[in-house]
């Protein structure tokens, strides 16, 4: 069918305001900074207002043989752990309180508000969990799980300070997935869960025989946006720890970060490979994550 | 007529257009000083305006993204006149060519006439003064110290040298559980521990310019505190936090006996612990076999990019003066560095607060603000490699011989010069 040209016409002027703006801040942006991690830009061309200088691959040459960069994305991927056991709760959490009872909404917000707390005041309040004479020791001391000598600052040990940032990732995003999840089991048909009923089927049957089959897309969407919040997981880790204790927390977004924004000794020749290096790692999980949740329909009945 | 009236308005038109060329607007941006020093900073403003009518100021206080917004400024055009910038922070920008000498608006003379030598060498790189040197401070300027704590310490006087701190730190914990005090192990986006090798005496750069920081003394030194880190007398969050902040909060909560630092740690104590702050104590600081003390400088900068130069000097000049730094120290606890602040009246009040007598013992020493070290070009990098050796000495994973070894030999292979 031949659509008249007034229509496509019309359409485009539309689509126009949204695509100059997602041209001029995205791909834009996205090109140049693409561009730029073949370059040589740092801060000394950049004061003498001197044009980025092209250097083929060198910049990615320097970060595979910088072991800051190498433990910064293997941090990077480690930290992709937290994928799985955020989505798993976010959906188990929202199923639970997919219930008409009363007083479910101040669950709900209750669960959403670390989603909306700043990131300083977090700081602050992990703080005080962690800390040596913290909440987390207290609690565990009280139920006679350490000692008083055996207690540590869990954000200053090599070991623990890694899986204490996670677990503020993990309590900043799971409200925000919740939300997502729960409004994708507000869409499925209650007429299928009540003819499983009927049929006799389990709780835990239908869970996995319907909620999950139905919920695919929105996993897929959950999973997808965590695995790349994941991968550029940056304020948490500049505020709890930056980046110690020896480097066990340091991320690669935080390479990018202090390549491309720490001071007048920028490089953001350097930066921008760094950056493209997540981004190709993002892509590459993205496509696995595609693979893994979009089956199609008649694949998932 | 008609023709008198043409030349009337056209002489009209260009006198208003000669006197709207003659004002100059200079963008002055100052870093963390608002809102508490607002009135400080509008009224030295006025003066400037009222001295120089030809000139506008506007002021902006910038915070966290300093840098950034500076160099975003650039980018776009419309970088500020003036910049408010600490040492460090001035030494990358003028090694990158972000900014203007200051020579080229101030004579050299008039520059060493008015502020100390050493202020004037904090802020030189290349054989050139980028900066105009303002309010500084002291890192051992004074010691404060909680009395009860050293008591029951049994501790009758404070600590009189380097040495002896280390020795108090391990009583005052044995006897007390209370810190000693937090030196400055890893502060960071600075490589602070080169201050402790400065006021021991030990060379940071060889005549060449190499890092030489690994010595066995100086690993003997580094070891001191390892030791004592790692026996638990060092609160252990000094790896990860500015020693400032964490021994002023510590020591608020009784959890510290001493700090080692200027009359402005003595601010927020009075305001967190008004009690404590009445019982505290202000001495001298112990200094090490050096004799010499470090400390730190904000000053004043003129970009590259700046439109107006000449009008953003002269403002720079003007807030960093004798008359005016004086003035700033009244109002808030800092080491003017000017050369006339040597012998201002105002320092040598005798007072029991405090604060005041704190003031009074650091505030005309502004010739001994040093920070210990000159930041090497590509500073950051190495600031960051240095302070993770330290922090893997203090963590056991090297020794300190290692640690600095492996420290030099990254500074010698990646300083720019």
């Amino acid at each position: 069918m031949r659509v008249p040209w007034r229509t496509t016409l019309l359409s485009y002027t539309f689509l126009a305001p949204a695509l100059i703006l997602l041209g001029v801040f995205t791909f834009y942006p996205l090109l140049y900074g693409s561009y730029l991690g073949f370059t040589e830009y740092n801060g000394a061309r950049f004061a003498q207002g001197l044009d980025p200088k092209w250097v083929g691959t060198a910049n990615f040459e320097k970060l595979f043989a910088d072991p800051l960069f190498m433990t910064a994305l293997q941090n990077s991927l480690k930290y992709l752990l937290v994928v799985p056991a955020l989505q798993l709760a976010a959906l188990g959490v929202a199923v639970l309180v997919n219930k008409q009872l009363p007083g479910m909404a101040i669950f709900r917000a209750g669960f959403y508000v670390p989603v909306v707390t700043s990131i300083s005041l977090a700081a602050v309040m992990w703080e005080w969990v962690f800390n040596r004479e913290g909440t987390l020791n207290w609690l565990l001391r009280s139920l006679g799980l350490t000692s008083p000598e055996a207690q540590f600052g869990w954000l200053n040990s090599e070991v623990w300070a890694f899986w204490a940032v996670m677990l503020v990732t993990f309590w900043r995003g799971f409200g925000y997935y919740m939300v997502l999840y729960l409004a994708g089991l507000q869409n499925i048909p209650e007429e299928l869960e009540e003819a499983a009923v009927l049929d006799g089927a389990s709780a835990w049957q239908r869970f996995w025989k319907i909620t999950v089959p139905l919920m695919r897309p929105t996993i897929l969407l959950c999973t997808l946006l965590s695995t790349i919040a994941a991968l550029r997981v940056l304020e948490e880790v500049l505020v709890l720890t930056n980046g110690g204790p020896l480097n066990s927390t340091y991320t690669a977004l935080m390479y990018v970060f202090s390549k491309a924004f720490q001071g007048f000794d920028f490089d953001y020749g350097l930066a921008s490979a760094a950056g493209l290096v997540v981004a190709a790692v993002a892509l590459v999980l993205s496509f696995v994550n595609f693979k893994l949740f979009n089956r199609p329909e008649e694949e998932q009945t | 007529m008609k023709r008198a009236l043409s030349i009337l308005t056209l002489s009209l038109g260009m006198t208003a257009l000669s006197s709207a060329n003659a004002q100059t607007t200079v963008t002055f941006w100052t870093w963390y000083l608002s809102p508490k020093f607002d009135n400080y900073i509008k009224t030295t403003i006025a003066a400037f305006e009222k001295a120089n009518p030809g000139i506008k100021v506007q002021w902006f206080d910038k915070q966290d993204s300093m840098v950034q917004d500076f160099i975003a400024s650039v980018n776009l055009g419309n970088a500020p006149d003036v910049v408010n910038l600490n040492i460090d922070e001035t030494q990358k920008a003028a090694q990158n060519g972000f900014l203007r000498a200051v020579s080229d608006f101030t004579p050299t003379a008039t520059l060493n006439r008015t502020f100390y030598a050493q202020s004037l060498r904090n802020f030189t790189t290349g054989g050139k003064v980028y900066a105009y040197p303002w309010y500084g401070w002291i890192n051992e300027g004074v010691l404060v110290y909680n009395p009860e704590l050293l008591q029951k310490a049994g501790l009758s006087r404070a600590p009189r040298s380097s040495s002896e701190m280390l020795t108090y730190a391990k009583t005052i914990k044995d006897k007390t559980g209370a810190y000693g005090w937090v030196p400055a192990l890893k502060d960071p986006n600075t490589a602070s521990f080169l201050g402790f090798f400065y006021a021991e005496g030990l060379p940071i750069y060889g005549a060449d310019g190499r890092a030489v920081f690994n010595s066995p003394r100086h690993a003997a030194l580094l070891n001191q505190y390892v030791t004592l880190f790692r026996g638990g007398y060092i609160p252990e969050d000094a790896v990860r936090r500015e020693a400032f902040q964490l021994a002023t909060e510590l020591y608020a909560q009784n959890r510290v006996a001493m700090i080692v630092g200027g009359p402005q740690a003595l601010t927020r104590i009075k305001d967190t612990n008004p009690g404590l702050y009445a019982k505290t104590v202000v001495t001298g600081a112990p200094v090490g076999p050096a004799n010499v003390q470090t400390g730190g400088s904000m000053a004043l900068v003129i970009p590259r990019a700046s439109k107006n130069p000449e009008a953003a000097a002269k403002l720079a000049a003007f807030f960093t003066n004798n008359a005016n730094q004086l003035a700033f120290a009244k109002v808030v606890p800092v080491v003017p560095t000017t050369l006339g602040a040597q012998s201002a009246a105002q320092f040598k009040v005798t007072s029991q607060d405090p604060i005041a007598k704190a003031t009074g013992l650091v505030g005309a020493s502004g010739r001994f603000i040093n920070p210990g070290y000159k930041a090497p070009g590509n500073s950051d990098d190495l600031y960051k490699n240095f302070n993770d050796n330290i922090e893997a000495a203090l963590l056991g994973r090297k020794s300190a011989q290692q640690a600095l070894n492996d420290a030099a030999a990254y500074w010698n292979a990646n300083m720019k010069k």
